[in-house]
């Protein structure tokens, strides 16, 4: 019931005429990289059947011309360092890389902003305006490896959204290819427009189901000079994620308010080789502040951590320099490898939910773990409510008992996060083609049809992306 | 002119390579001042031995021997050094950047109130004033910094090993053997040597090693340090880690490389699985030949290395350890056959 | 027992530029951080502390902006903290850096025992600790991996060495260098944070050590800066690229060609198997 062609040699020597051969993949071998991304169960990979790796936006859109006119599916495709599966050619047909497109191409200080193409790694980004006292603030966790246009197509999120928010908050103004292959250029170099409908708002976050972003102007803002970190250990994890809403209502806004479960922490330490003192501690919060002024962060840290001790913390440590502070991020930032090596079968969740229910999630996470028998590790950006609760398939289980239970461990947990606490199954990660049945489980189906429409009117032939958040 | 001298270092009853990497080093000196190069012996050495600094360029060479020393502090050896130099008033001093070496000297040169560069790379004499140039990098290897010590006496240096090949041998050199009287003076013993655990043989000196095969992140765990462990015996080198590797376990301390770690300038320095920070490269640089092996094209150590080999580690080493060890087989056979025949 | 830890204030990246003009390092636009290597030395005197009893001060020589890397040492447990500070001091090598030190180290009074890192960051060189026993008349014992025994009068420990570890036993007061296997550091608390906060960190002069001004600063060091430069790491990269076309073992062919024309395979023989046929193999076999 395929309605898509397949790649012909002719289509490819078309493909070759418009990039040259160097710009053209169809072997096998090298094309394995391109048929997955970094969501770790394998079933999800699909091979690609051709792939291509374009130079600038005409050859972008020569490509989507001649895809359109065969109607062969184009997955486009950034670092491919997502997690929800959106970079996967599910439909084989074309994989669009825009990992030649990397160019940083104007950092304009008068105005604060930066453009710069869709294939720029987001740290490589940062390396160059930092130059310049700069930063693009809405980087996700992955910015040594992520690309900008991944960023704006996923809308990431990342540990610094509590202060500074998440991707789509930056984005300024969008180059983007349609289906068709026609270039439009949404947005500019302006704070404020409302010039007609906000379709550049419509493309951030859109898993690339609407067009190629080839392009963006990204809003910068000073870098912050001071930071200090506190690393906060408690009892009980309920104690530790009790805490979260207090200090976020208490006017001081931290940069990034991580959770760590124990079992999180645990494994983290082992893979690093790293000692804390986790005798008796059942979570641990992260949080880190900054700004221009020394005396101001430090205040901060002293009143937050004076927050924690009143609310039952065990011990308060304090993180002032680089060295110390790149020593405790790094346990948090291993985390999600550290628990692939004990266990590679499992899922990533992002559940996100309000700052004043996050306290009820790890109840239900307690429960579901004990209902199913498997361990849960859970860890994330509780100051945003994003949580990464991770359904870890115990290594002695078979795939089969897990290949039954992970759907209907999943179905419950979202279905409590969305219906009882008024949350969201993603927050940062995405739909893709991991959560796109229970997207169309948990949405009023009104919703889901406007969803459709859109898709529908901007990508008539289906041929962007297909099997992604929709389908 | 007083002369230019080398502190000789010596393991248990033998002198280590770096006495005569010294030599070579303070007979380019020697040479360029006229004036004798001598060798300091602290240790029960054989005179066979002892005459062996002759063959690589000494013209005289001080021992002092004592049965105590072998269990003796640094201090004594201290003592001993500012005795000789006060006696004799070196023009130039040279020790080895080992860990005795860098020991001793930094407290010598303070008994003697003269200054001391470290880890030296290169020496020579400035032309007019016939000062010492020291040259040495400095933060890692990010640069080169030349110094020298233009009033005070001796000029003092320690030098890295491997910095210069020993001169050939020449055994028709003779030298002048003093032997230097015990002075009780010398004695101390606040320090007690009470014994030296060896580590695993694989365990040599990464900073006197010829060629050193180093891992990072890239190997993934622990167990697969073995790839690394493998070539680096194959090749006749020393196993480097980055820090990465390090804080996670794979490797112990003493293989660290980079600014934390240690800097090493090897002929041949093999990177495989390493990204290359900063700090790691910075410790790498005055490596003569650079190879990076990695998966990822855009690894800064690609950017730095002569050859540069992207590809799966895990695909190339096995195949180039098999290469490695059917050569080595082949010439064992090649020993076999000229053995029997 | 009373222990005293020399630490130092040192730039925090590998970027750091030097100015070829003053043979000086170019410090701003990199933050200044406790060397890394020192946090073992601290946390060594604090877990001595902890087991015998006593005191920890921790000593720093540097500008005004140098208090900071004090302020975290007490941080993390020292008792207080020492600020060598003067323009005179400026411009130091090791050794006018170890007499200064010293001179606040006999100010001090009844030390017991001094613990240093391996060597800074920055300068590399390692000679502060050793220097220090020199001046002070103290023993020393260097690259210190692990404690086996601490006394009132004596320590024990393995030191790290080329052949492996030595065993050493030594009698105070003694400097203590230490290598980063030795212990983990601790993260420093917001309680010990809390008492920086309050802490009076005195600032001490040349006049308030009474040292012998010809022996500080630029003007004690005997060693001399002359040229600094940038070591070429342009090299002339071969690249070799695996892939379906051109397989690993033809890669690693032409690496070992590569090892080979360098004469860096010195031990093995003439010639190198390539994809050997069983048959030339046993040629030689």
């Amino acid at each position: 019931m395929n309605m898509y062609a397949t790649v012909t040699p002719a289509l490819v020597e078309e493909l070759v005429k418009i990039l040259g051969s160097h710009n053209v993949l169809y072997d096998k071998d090298r094309m394995e990289a391109y048929s997955h991304d970094e969501t770790s169960i394998e079933h999800y990979a699909h091979m690609p059947e051709v792939v291509v790796t374009p130079l600038n936006t005409e050859q972008v859109a020569l490509i989507m011309k001649l895809a359109s006119r065969e109607r062969i599916p184009v997955t486009p495709r950034g670092a491919g360092s997502g997690l929800s599966g959106g970079a996967i050619p599910v439909f084989g047909g074309i994989v669009l890389s825009l990992e030649k497109m990397n160019k940083v191409l104007e950092i304009d200080e008068k105005n604060l902003t930066v453009t710069a193409e869709a294939g720029v790694i987001t740290n490589e980004l940062n390396e160059q305006v930092k130059a310049h006292g700069l930063v693009f603030a809405g980087y996700p966790m992955s910015l040594e490896t992520c690309f900008l246009g991944g960023n704006i197509a996923e809308n990431a999120g990342g540990g610094k959204a509590v202060k500074y928010g998440v991707t789509g908050r930056y984005v300024l103004a969008l180059e983007v290819v349609t289906p068709h292959g026609d270039v439009v250029r949404l947005g500019g170099k302006v704070t404020k427009d409302v010039s007609g409908y906000d379709l550049k708002q419509l493309y951030i976050g859109s898993e690339g189901t609407l067009g190629i972003i080839t392009k963006a102007i990204i809003k910068l803002i000073g870098l912050p000079v001071v930071k200090a970190d506190l690393l906060v250990s408690f009892k009980t994890a309920q104690e530790a994620i009790d805490v979260v809403p207090v200090i976020m209502t208490k006017g001081i806004i931290p940069t990034s308010m991580e959770f760590m479960d124990r079992l999180s922490i645990e494994m983290s330490c082992v893979y690093l080789n790293e000692t804390l003192p986790i005798e008796g501690v059942g979570a641990m919060l992260l949080i880190e502040l900054d700004g221009t002024d020394e005396g101001q962060v430090e205040r901060d840290m002293i009143a937050i951590g004076d927050i924690c001790n009143e609310h039952g913390a065990m011990e308060v440590y304090i993180a002032e320099d680089r060295n110390t502070q790149e020593r405790i991020w790094a346990v948090r930032r291993n985390i999600a490898e550290a628990l692939k090596v004990y266990s590679p079968v499992q899922s990533l969740e992002d559940i996100v939910v309000p700052m004043g229910s996050i306290a009820d999630v790890l109840p239900e996470l307690s429960r579901l773990s004990e209902k199913y028998d498997i361990t849960i590790p859970c860890y994330g950006h509780a100051g945003d409510g994003n949580l990464h609760a991770t359904l870890v398939k115990n290594p002695e289980s078979n795939i089969e008992h897990w290949n039954i239970i992970e759907p209907e461990i999943l179905r419950e947990l979202y279905a409590f996060i969305v219906r009882e606490l008024g949350g969201k199954i993603s927050g940062e990660h995405g739909i893709g083609l991991k959560r796109k049945r229970y997207l169309k489980e948990l949405i009023p189906a009104e919703e889901y049809e406007l969803y459709r429409i859109v898709k529908e009117a901007l990508d008539p032939q289906m041929i962007m992306n297909p099997g992604k958040i929709l389908g | 002119m007083h002369d230019v001298w080398t502190l000789a270092e010596c393991h248990g009853t033998t002198l280590k390579d770096v006495s005569y990497e010294l030599l070579a080093w303070g007979r380019t000196l020697a040479d360029s001042l006229r004036c004798k190069l001598c060798s300091v012996v602290i240790g029960d050495i054989p005179d066979d031995e002892i005459r062996l600094l002759f063959t690589y360029g000494a013209d005289c060479v001080y021992v002092v021997t004592h049965e105590q020393l072998g269990w003796s502090g640094h201090e004594v050896y201290v003592n001993i050094l500012t005795g000789l130099s006060e006696e004799h008033k070196p023009e130039i001093f040279l020790g080895a950047a080992t860990t005795s070496g860098r020991s001793i000297f930094p407290a010598l040169a303070v008994r003697l109130r003269t200054g001391l560069t470290a880890d030296c790379t290169e020496l020579s004499i400035e032309e007019k004033s016939g000062n010492l140039l020291q040259t040495r990098p400095a933060i890692g290897g990010n640069i080169m910094a030349t110094i020298k010590t233009p009033e005070h006496r001796p000029q003092m240096a320690t030098v890295r090993a491997k910095s210069i090949r020993h001169l050939p041998a020449d055994s028709s050199r003779k030298g002048e053997i003093v032997r230097v009287p015990w002075n009780p003076a010398w004695q101390d013993e606040r320090v007690t040597v009470l014994g030296t655990r060896k580590e695993h043989s694989d365990q040599g000196s990464i900073m006197e090693a010829e060629i050193v095969v180093a891992g990072g992140k890239g190997l993934k765990k622990k167990e697969n340090f073995r790839l690394i462990e493998d070539l680096a015996h194959a090749l006749g080198g020393q196993v480097g880690a980055t820090r990465d590797a390090v804080d996670r376990g794979w490797k112990g301390y003493p293989h660290q490389v980079g600014l934390s770690g240690k800097t090493i300038s090897p002929r041949l320095y093999m990177g495989i699985g390493i990204s290359g920070a900063v700090q790691h490269m910075a410790g790498i640089k005055t490596a003569e030949c650079i190879v990076a092996i990695n998966a990822d094209e855009r690894a800064n150590l690609l950017r730095v290395a002569d050859f540069a080999l992207v590809g799966d580690l895990f695909e190339i080493v096995p195949e180039l350890l098999r290469r490695l060890n059917l050569a080595l087989d082949l010439a064992l056979d090649f020993v076999l056959e000229d053995g029997s025949t | 027992m009373y222990i005293v830890v020399p630490i130092k204030q040192v730039p925090e990246t590998g970027n750091v530029k030097m100015d070829p003009e003053t043979g000086t390092m170019i410090r701003s636009g990199s933050e200044a951080i406790i060397n890394p290597l020192d946090l073992y030395a601290l946390e060594t005197a604090l877990r001595i502390k902890e087991q015998i009893g006593g005191r920890v001060t921790a000593l720093t020589m540097g500008p005004p902006a140098a208090s900071k890397v004090l302020k975290e040492a007490i941080a993390m447990g020292c008792n207080d903290a020492v600020h060598l500070s003067d323009r005179a001091f400026g411009g130091a090598d090791t050794c006018a850096t170890s007499y200064t030190l010293a001179c606040a180290i006999r100010k001090l009074e009844h030390v017991d025992l001094i613990v240093t890192g391996e060597h800074a960051t920055d300068g590399d060189t390692g000679q502060v600790g050793p220097a220090l026993a020199a001046w002070l008349g103290m023993a020393m014992v260097t690259y210190a991996a692990k404690l086996l025994e601490v006394e009132e009068t004596h320590i024990t420990v393995e030191r790290l060495v080329e052949e492996g570890y030595q065993k050493v036993r030594a009698r105070l007061p003694a400097v203590l260098t230490v290598v980063k296997e030795i212990v983990v550091p601790r993260l420093p608390t917001l309680a010990g944070k809390k008492r920086t906060l309050h802490a009076e960190i005195p600032v001490w002069d040349a006049k308030t050590l009474d040292a012998d001004p010809s022996l500080l600063g630029l003007k004690g060091s005997p060693t001399r800066v002359v040229r600094i430069e940038t070591p070429k790491i342009t090299r002339n990269t071969t690249i070799v690229k695996v892939s379906e076309e051109f397989p690993a073992s033809d890669a690693v062919d032409q690496l070992l060609r590569f090892l080979k024309d360098k004469n860096l395979l010195g031990h093995l023989p003439g010639h190198l198997p390539g994809h050997l046929p069983g048959q030339e193999r046993g040629r030689h076999a």
